[in-house]
């Protein structure tokens, strides 16, 4: 922090878009900084400091869930509609989040703004199929989650873009979720792996055997966390569980290994996950 | 250019905020975090721990939230509200979460407990029956190195009743 020049406390998006578009201002957004303010790199000299800007609320939007980045994470456990919202999986996973200390201060814009391995959002997001809302000098933009750590987005959110809403789709909202850390403690920040699964059913449209009309089985999320900087989706898993299949949690395991999880990784993560099957 | 913009001034940043209910101007060095601005002004009860987050015993109350000083930079205090422990209580006059915390056997060596006692106030605060699961929730980022927490789960259990007799 020894070249900073300048703190900034914008009190509107507008404001603190156009400091980090001023290049000679060197800025660098920061939220609750927990993760970033011990460790800014030299060339940052303005400190955009985004505790002031109205980007808190969290609320419905056109159905779905929408929650300001600027959210705390204590604030997202706390919150009755991220309680309610797919059996209260994203304020669960917000609880399982290091200590109350750091709750209080980090904020879900933090979490995902840059990817690192054991950030809680990123796999519940990716589960979620979530969209994220940046603003830049030329305006917003919405971008599928997914999207957020690619190259060809060519937005750096902090850096030259803020995020400023994180999007839940109301299918989810019925989805039954399970936010899983294996971790040394559930306030470690460190975590050995984490896991979001998800199951999302469909009206039948035909009478089954009882004669009653069921659901049919229409959405599963395997998302997985902390095996490196990106989250990722168990994608043939996805698919075998989603086609009944009752050995999806050995294609979990292929995926897994393929992306180097050690054994014990492995091993843990597909019980989890064919413990969940069992239970949908 | 935005109004709320602080320049260094050789080193320095000048800031103003509350400190225990009292206005002060302050110049905070770059780089200075929260708890080595308090502590080098006087506020001593404010201890410096680990210094990455961990541990908790740094904790101070701001804008009302316990949050933790070493990884608070000072000057993004600026107009803010900070409760130490110093603004809870005294030696003659002490809040009844310290009354708690002597009467339950719950302080050891003590380094610890100025944050452990911020974090209950702000979880008596919100939550004036707290569960037991609850106190150790907010109490998760305190860590103490000499108790096993029982004490200090009691104490704040204690405080909860003393604070309900009060009001």
């Amino acid at each position: 922090m020894k070249n900073i020049k300048y703190y900034a406390y914008p009190s509107t998006t507008r404001e603190a878009v156009a400091l980090l578009a001023n290049k000679k201002m060197k800025a660098l957004a920061l939220a609750g900084g927990t993760l970033v303010a011990k460790t800014l790199p030299d060339t940052v000299e303005t400190y955009l400091d985004l505790k002031g800007l109205p980007i808190k609320s969290i609320k419905l939007g056109a159905g779905s869930l929408v929650i300001g980045a600027g959210a705390t994470f204590d604030e997202i456990d706390r919150d009755k509609l991220c309680r309610s919202w797919a059996g209260g999986v994203i304020s669960a996973a917000a609880a399982k989040c290091s200590s109350q200390l750091i709750r209080n201060m980090a904020t879900i814009g933090g979490n995902i703004a840059r990817p690192h391995s054991f950030n809680i959002f990123p796999v519940v997001l990716l589960g979620l199929d979530a969209r994220v809302r940046l603003q830049n000098q030329a305006g917003s933009k919405v971008v599928d989650f997914k999207d957020l750590y690619s190259p060809a987005l060519k937005m750096r959110p902090g850096v030259d873009c803020l995020i400023t809403e994180i999007i839940i789709p109301g299918k989810t909202r019925k989805w039954r979720c399970e936010f899983i850390k294996l971790a040394k403690t559930d306030s470690s920040w460190e975590s050995y792996i984490t896991l979001f699964l998800a199951a999302g059913w469909s009206e039948a449209t035909q009478f089954n055997k009882n004669r009653k009309k069921g659901r049919n089985l229409a959405q599963v999320r395997i998302a997985v966390g902390a095996l490196g900087p990106k989250p990722f989706r168990a994608t043939a898993a996805e698919q075998a569980a989603l086609a009944g299949d009752p050995a999806a949690y050995m294609a979990f395991a292929a995926e897994l290994e393929a992306a180097k999880a050690g054994e014990y990784r492995v091993s843990a993560a597909s019980s989890l996950l064919e413990r969940f099957l069992q239970t949908i | 250019m935005m109004k709320n913009i602080i320049e260094t001034n050789k080193g320095f940043f000048e800031i103003t905020l509350s400190v225990n209910g009292e206005k002060k101007e302050l110049a905070v060095k770059n780089g200075e975090f929260l708890v080595d601005a308090l502590r080098r002004l006087g506020w001593k009860g404010t201890k410096k721990g680990c210094d990455t987050g961990d541990c908790g015993s740094c904790t101070v109350i701001l804008n009302g939230k316990p949050v933790l000083g070493c990884l608070v930079p000072a000057v993004t205090a600026h107009e803010g509200e900070i409760t130490t422990i110093e603004g809870l209580g005294s030696v003659h006059n002490p809040h009844p979460l310290q009354e708690a915390f002597v009467e339950a056997g719950a302080v050891q060596c003590g380094f610890c407990i100025p944050g452990m006692i911020l974090s209950s106030k702000h979880l008596l605060d919100r939550t004036p029956n707290p569960t037991e699961a609850e106190i150790r929730k907010a109490l998760d980022g305190n860590l103490c190195r000499c108790t096993g927490y029982v004490q200090q789960v009691e104490a704040v259990k204690n405080a909860a009743k003393k604070l309900k007799t009060k009001r």
